[in-house]
C-alpha cells in the first residue's frame, strides 16, 4: 500500500513542567487507508511514548478519541487522513481544560450531564413480576435518534455558547434530558423541565447548529435543544394557566 | 493556533488533583463558512432593529398628518435609503432561508396528542406562506388590491 | 437581574421567534414596495398616498383591526429579533460575563420601541 509522509503538529502540555501548552511536530509515514487516530498511535508507539491521548474502540462507539483536527472537533478514529494535506494540526478538544497533551478534563461535563437526570425517572418502580415497560415503535421513534449519543463531547467543542458561558450545560446534556422527556416510560419530565428553565440551559442556546454539524452519530443535538426550548415554553405557559400544574 | 475560551468553560465543580491548562478555542472559530453564515444570521439583528425603528418612524408620521407623512415617505427616495432598503431586503431573505431550514427540526415530535407534520412539509409550508403573503401584501401596498 | 431575565426568557424567546417568523414574512413585501419600488418610481407613489395609507392602516377585517395589527407586527416584532440576535452575537465574541447587563439594555430598547409602536397605531 502506498505511503506518504505527513507532518503532525501536536499540542503538548505537561502540567509538571510546562507553563502553557506548546506544540511539537512529528513526521509520520502515513498509509493511505489510515485514520487520524492511526497516526497518533504511530507517534505514541514508534516515535514519542510520552504523548498522551485517549482512545479505545477504534469504531466510533466509545466516544473517547475526540480531538481538534485542523481546528475542527473530530472523532479521530472516524476521520480519514486522506481528507487532509501534508500538515495536520491535532489539538485537545476546544472549550475544555487541558489535563495533559491531547487529554481534556471530563469532570465538568459529567457535572452538567448528571444535572439533567439522564435516566428513566419513575414515581414508583414496577415490581419484577408486573412485567416490563412496553413501548411501541412510534413511541421509540420519538427519542431514538437522541439516544445514539456516545458522549464524545465534540458538540461542546463546537458550541460558541459553551466557549463563553461556563454555566451552560451544553448540547449533549440537554439532548439527553430531552431524550428521556420524550420517552413514554419516563415520568421525570417536570423535574427536567424545571432544570431546563434554570440558568445556563435551553435559553442560552443561540441555535448556531454547530453541535449538529460536528456530531459523528447524527444525533442532531441542536434539534433536541430547540425542541426542549419549545417544550420549556409550553411548560411555562401551562404553569401560568395552572400554577401547580404542567408536566 | 488557539486563543483562550472563557477561563471556566467546562470546569468541574470541584477542581481535579492535577493542574490543568485553561480551555482554548481555535483561532479560526469565526472564519469557517458555517460559522460565518451563523454569525451573519445573528448580525442581521442590527438590521432588524433599525428596520423596526424606521417602520415606527413612518407609521408615527402617518398618525401626525399629511405633511409629516409625505415628507417621511419622500425621504425614502434618498439613494442612501434605497441602498439601505435593498441591503435590508437581502438580509431578510437570507434570514428566511436559514431560519426556515432550521425551523422544522425544532418542532417536538409530539405535543400532547398532536403530531406536527414531517419536516419537509413544514419547510414547504413556510415557503408557501412566505411567498403567498409577500405577493398578497405587495399587491395591497402597491395599489393592485383594495385600491 | 439574572433571575429576572430567567423569568422573562420564555416571553422574550416567543417574541424573538415571532420576530423571525412573522417579521421576515411581512418585512419582505414591506421593504420591497415601500423601501425600493415606490422610491424608485416602479410603483407610482400615489399607491401609498396619505389618504390610502391611512385607509389601509385603519382597515378592519370583521371586528379585527387588521391594518393596525399588521403594522404593529411589522414595527415591534423585528425589534425583538434584533435585540435577541445582537445579544447572542455579543456572547459569541466573549461576552458571557457581561451578558446580563447587555441583554437588559437590548431588551429595554426593544421594549421602548414596542411601546412606541403601540402608541403609533393608537394615534392613527
Amino acid at each position: 500500500m502506498r505511503e506518504v509522509t505527513k507532518t503532525f503538529v501536536l499540542t503538548r502540555f505537561d502540567p509538571d513542567q510546562d507553563e502553557a501548552p506548546r506544540t511539537q511536530e512529528y513526521k509520520v509515514p502515513v498509509r493511505e487507508d489510515w485514520k487520524v487516530l492511526d497516526a497518533i498511535n504511530f507517534i505514541k508507539d514508534e516515535i514519542d511514548p510520552s504523548v498522551s491521548h485517549r482512545w479505545s474502540c477504534r469504531m466510533a462507539v466509545c466516544g473517547s478519541c475526540g480531538m481538534m483536527v485542523n481546528g475542527e472537533p473530530k472523532l479521530t478514529c472516524k476521520t480519514a487522513l486522506s481528507d487532509y494535506g501534508d500538515r495536520v494540526e491535532i489539538e485537545p478538544l476546544a472549550n475544555f481544560p487541558i489535563v495533559r497533551d491531547l487529554v481534556v478534563e471530563l469532570e465538568g461535563f459529567m457535572d452538567k450531564f448528571k444535572s439533567v437526570k439522564p435516566w428513566i425517572v419513575r414515581a414508583k418502580q414496577k415490581a419484577a413480576e408486573e412485567g416490563t415497560y412496553r413501548q411501541s415503535t412510534e413511541e421509540l421513534s420519538a427519542f431514538k435518534q437522541f439516544s445514539m449519543c456516545i458522549n464524545c463531547m465534540l458538540c461542546y467543542s463546537a458550541c460558541p455558547v459553551v466557549a463563553n458561558e461556563p454555566e451552560f450545560i451544553g448540547p449533549a446534556a440537554i439532548a439527553l434530558g430531552h431524550r428521556y422527556n420524550m420517552d413514554s416510560r419516563d415520568e421525570g419530565a417536570s423535574e427536567r423541565n424545571q432544570r431546563f428553565r434554570e440558568e445556563g440551559t435551553v435559553f442560552s442556546c443561540s441555535y448556531a447548529n454547530e453541535c449538529s454539524e460536528v456530531c459523528p452519530k447524527d444525533v442532531d443535538p441542536a434539534a433536541a435543544v430547540n425542541q426542549a426550548k419549545f417544550n420549556a415554553v409550553i411548560d411555562w405557559a401551562k404553569g401560568l394557566v395552572m400554577p401547580k400544574g404542567g408536566s | 493556533m488557539s486563543r483562550p475560551a472563557h477561563p471556566h468553560a467546562m470546569a468541574p465543580k470541584t477542581p481535579g488533583k492535577t493542574r490543568t491548562a485553561p480551555p482554548q478555542i481555535p483561532a479560526s472559530w469565526w472564519s469557517t463558512s458555517r460559522m460565518r453564515a451563523y454569525l451573519a444570521f445573528d448580525a442581521t439583528g442590527f438590521v432588524y432593529l433599525l428596520v423596526g425603528f424606521l417602520a415606527i418612524r413612518l407609521v408615527w408620521a402617518l398618525g401626525s398628518g399629511q405633511g409629516a407623512y409625505d415628507s417621511a415617505l419622500g425621504a425614502l427616495e434618498n439613494p442612501i435609503y434605497i441602498v439601505w432598503n435593498v441591503f435590508a431586503l437581502l438580509c431578510v431573505i437570507g434570514v428566511g432561508v436559514r431560519f426556515f431550514r432550521l425551523f422544522p427540526k425544532a418542532q417536538p415530535a409530539r405535543l400532547g396528542p398532536a403530531k406536527p407534520p414531517p419536516g419537509p412539509v413544514i419547510h414547504a409550508g413556510l415557503y408557501l406562506a412566505w411567498i403567498g403573503i409577500t405577493v398578497l401584501l405587495s399587491a395591497i401596498l402597491a395599489g393592485g388590491l383594495f385600491a | 437581574m439574572k433571575t429576572f431575565l430567567l423569568k422573562v426568557e420564555p416571553v422574550i424567546w416567543l417574541l424573538f421567534g415571532q420576530g423571525i417568523l412573522i417579521g421576515t414574512i411581512l418585512l419582505t413585501a414591506w421593504l420591497l414596495v415601500i423601501g425600493i419600488l415606490i422610491p424608485l418610481g416602479v410603483v407610482p407613489s400615489d399607491a401609498l398616498a396619505y389618504e390610502r395609507a391611512l385607509r389601509l392602516a385603519t382597515a378592519n377585517l370583521l371586528f379585527l383591526p387588521i391594518g393596525k395589527l399588521l403594522l404593529l407586527a411589522i414595527m415591534a416584532l423585528p425589534l425583538w429579533k434584533g435585540a435577541h440576535h445582537i445579544r447572542s452575537l455579543l456572547v459569541d465574541f466573549g461576552g458571557g460575563e457581561r451578558d446580563p447587563a447587555v441583554a437588559s439594555l437590548l431588551y429595554l430598547i426593544a421594549t421602548a420601541g414596542s411601546v412606541a409602536a403601540v402608541m403609533a397605531v393608537i394615534r392613527l
